[in-house]
């Protein structure tokens, strides 16, 4: 069978220092021109991640692309697909109906603003989430931001051959040394 | 008062200590994931916490302070759109739009020369674009009544600056002579060094020498007196702030530099008055005061005071001509930087320091009675001035570096496509001595010029 399960972002809580720099990253990166400075920015930070901060835990929190995804499903108007192994959200299409909202297990799609142009006074409220940075060179903004390096691209292929590797080794390391030990 | 300056939103801060970590003067204290308070008594101003906060005022969540009160409160106007980060600066923003408003003030405005290769980020044009003519053209839309320059006076404190060095040098005088442009380093060692404050130069920084000048031979040249004298600094550097308002700041009778705006609230001030940046033609800053040469405009970088100082005090002790005067030797980014200077006579030793953590080892050993130089700059921002607290802020971190490194290239550009390249050939520097001043380090230089810096803080 042909393993094609989708990628996701994923965050260590044990790493994260709660500073905030993905979403901002995120936020930048969704932006439809290349702003550099605070002062230059001239609308509000919109990020797809959001951190999440109890007391016992601090990460973000975003898309899973989940397999089975219930926001694919909630969706009246099909305006949320699987796309190149993403679950991806077509905004134009958006009604802001908030079914896919309700359905998220994660909390990770929020409802917001949108203007058509820079001086239209109306706006649309459609549904955000995370698109992996899709046709982003340099992969997640998020991942490349973490000054502690808390969010990893995970691919479902590399991380199971990965994890695979290492319980072999890990196992016969231990079937070394029992040998040894048992002479 | 001293420490209100730079403050930490506690509702908006999330406890990464990511200030912490670069202030040089570990004056953030907190637990990991507590909001962080700064320490009042350590504190030198300097803004390097709020230029790397991240944590921000999301529109997602929702605070007991509403945004419009958070803005006052930072003394931001009603208008900016902004996102508002945990840590920040208040400033002198009200303060001088009140003034502008009022039809009748005099009103003299200097800029540093840090200013001008950055502030055009705050309008979208690249990290930094140097635009030293739509920046004389902006302070005049906005209606000041003299746009003068902070780059004059630092030619005037080279000038001071280099006298002093040579008459420590030559008749005796605490050596080293460290430089004293940059008010954090002062503070830093008036609190935490005070047995080394007499090898601080006496000189004033060149915000405050720009400041005397104004409201004594400026006033003079408009006809009016000082106290109609209205003076703003528009600075790359918080701390400015708190030095404009220092009690020995005061040589014109009046306190020299009335409010300090930084880079950002200058931008504030810009957009306020619906000014379309981009359309600004290039005008040059008012005569006499608002002249400088290339000398004067690399004071905005870590090395900048240093190359400006030799080339002029090469001239002066050798009287011959210094004709390599790119020092590429004390540009550049490390922490620590020395040039060996050969006058003839003497072999003059310099060392060049940029962030405040570098210089801790130099003065431990000083005050052993180690020490194998006779000058030292220290500024406390990572590439001196261009970074400094006041700067446009990057939205990430990951793009600081080389906001530092295109401020710095624009500022060494700007040098070299200038006529006048050191100090003492600035016509205007040449002018004042004759007018008004009579010599580096004569009477009236040193009351307007010079100052004594105290061993505590007035206000400890
Ligand atoms: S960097 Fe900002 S959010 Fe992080 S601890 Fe410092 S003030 Fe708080
Ligand atoms: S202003 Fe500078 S010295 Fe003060 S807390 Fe911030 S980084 Fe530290």
């Amino acid at each position: 069978m042909k393993n094609d399960l989708n990628a996701f972002v994923a965050a260590d809580p044990s790493k994260c220092i709660g500073c905030r720099v993905c979403e901002i990253a995120c936020a930048v990166a969704h932006l439809d021109k290349t702003v550099k400075t605070v002062g230059s920015l001239n609308a509000p930070l919109l990020p797809r991640l959001y951190l999440v901060k109890t007391p016992e835990t601090t990460m973000p929190v975003q898309c899973r692309h989940c397999e089975d995804a219930p926001c694919v499903k909630s969706c009246p108007v099909s305006a949320i697909n699987r796309r190149d192994n993403k679950i991806m959200m077509a905004e134009q299409r958006c009604i802001g109906c908030k079914s896919c909202l309700l359905a998220c297990p994660f909390g990770a799609i929020e409802l917001i603003a949108v203007c058509p142009d820079d001086r239209s006074r109306d706006y649309n409220v459609v549904a955000s989430k995370c698109d992996l940075c899709s046709g982003k060179l340099n992969g997640p903004a998020c991942v490349a931001a973490c000054p502690s390096q808390a969010l990893r691209y995970v691919n479902i292929a590399e991380e199971r051959k990965c994890r695979q590797l290492h319980a072999a080794t890990k196992a016969g390391n231990f079937i070394k040394e029992f040998r040894a030990r048992e002479g | 008062m001293k420490h209100s300056l730079i403050k930490i939103d506690d509702e908006l801060c999330t406890g990464c200590r990511r200030c912490a970590a670069v202030c040089p003067v570990d004056a953030i204290e907190g637990k990991q994931g507590q909001p962080q308070m700064i320490h009042s008594d350590k504190c030198v101003m300097c803004g390097q916490c709020v230029q790397i906060c991240s944590g921000y005022a999301s529109l997602f969540e929702e605070y007991e302070t509403p945004r419009d009160q958070k803005m006052r409160e930072r003394h931001m106007p009603p208008a900016v759109n902004e996102p508002l980060f945990a840590a920040y600066h208040t400033g002198d923003y009200p303060k001088v739009k009140a003034v502008l408003d009022n039809q009748n003030a005099y009103t003299m405005v200097q800029c540093a020369p840090a200013v001008r290769v950055a502030i055009a980020e705050e309008f979208g044009l690249p990290l930094g674009s140097l635009v030293p003519g739509k920046l004389a053209a902006a302070l005049r839309r906005v209606g000041f009544s003299r746009v003068y320059d902070t780059n004059f006076a630092a030619d005037l404190t080279i000038m001071e600056e280099g006298a002093e060095l040579v008459q420590r040098l030559t008749k005796g005088g605490t050596l080293p002579m460290f430089t004293s442009c940059c008010p954090a380093w002062v503070t830093f060692i008036e609190t935490r060094y005070p047995e080394l404050v007499k090898h601080l130069s006496s000189c004033k920084s060149p915000q405050q020498m720009a400041g005397t000048m104004f409201k004594t031979y400026g006033a003079q040249l408009d006809g009016v007196t000082a106290d109609q004298v209205y003076s703003v600094a528009v600075m790359p550097c918080t701390c400015k702030k708190f030095e404009a308002e220092r009690p020995e700041m005061n040589s014109s009778g009046y306190q020299d530099v009335d409010a300090v705006l930084t880079t950002r609230e200058l931008a504030y001030l810009i957009k306020e008055a619906g000014i379309d940046f981009h359309s600004l033609p290039e005008e040059s800053f008012d005569n006499p005061l608002g002249i400088y040469s290339g000398a004067g405009t690399i004071f905005g970088v870590t090395g900048g005071v240093m190359e400006a100082a030799i080339r002029t005090a090469y001239e002066m002790i050798t009287s011959k001509k210094l004709d390599n005067i790119e020092l590429i030797q004390v540009r550049g980014s490390q922490g620590r930087r020395q040039i060996v200077l050969d006058l003839g006579t003497m072999k003059l030793k310099t060392v060049v320091v940029s962030g405040l953590k570098h210089a801790v080892p130099i003065l431990e050993n000083l005050k052993k009675g180690i020490a194998d130089f006779h000058f030292m700059e220290v500024m406390t921002c990572p590439a001196g001035c261009v970074s400094g607290g006041g700067q446009p802020k990057m939205l990430l971190p990951v793009d600081c570096l080389a906001s530092h490194q295109r401020r710095t290239a624009s500022t060494y550009q700007h040098d070299a496509e200038l006529l006048v390249r050191k100090s003492h050939d600035n016509p205007a520097i040449k002018a004042i001595y004759q007018e008004f001043l009579g010599e580096p380090l004569g009477h009236k230089s040193h009351k307007l010029l010079h100052t004594h810096y105290h061993v505590s803080h007035p206000d400890h």
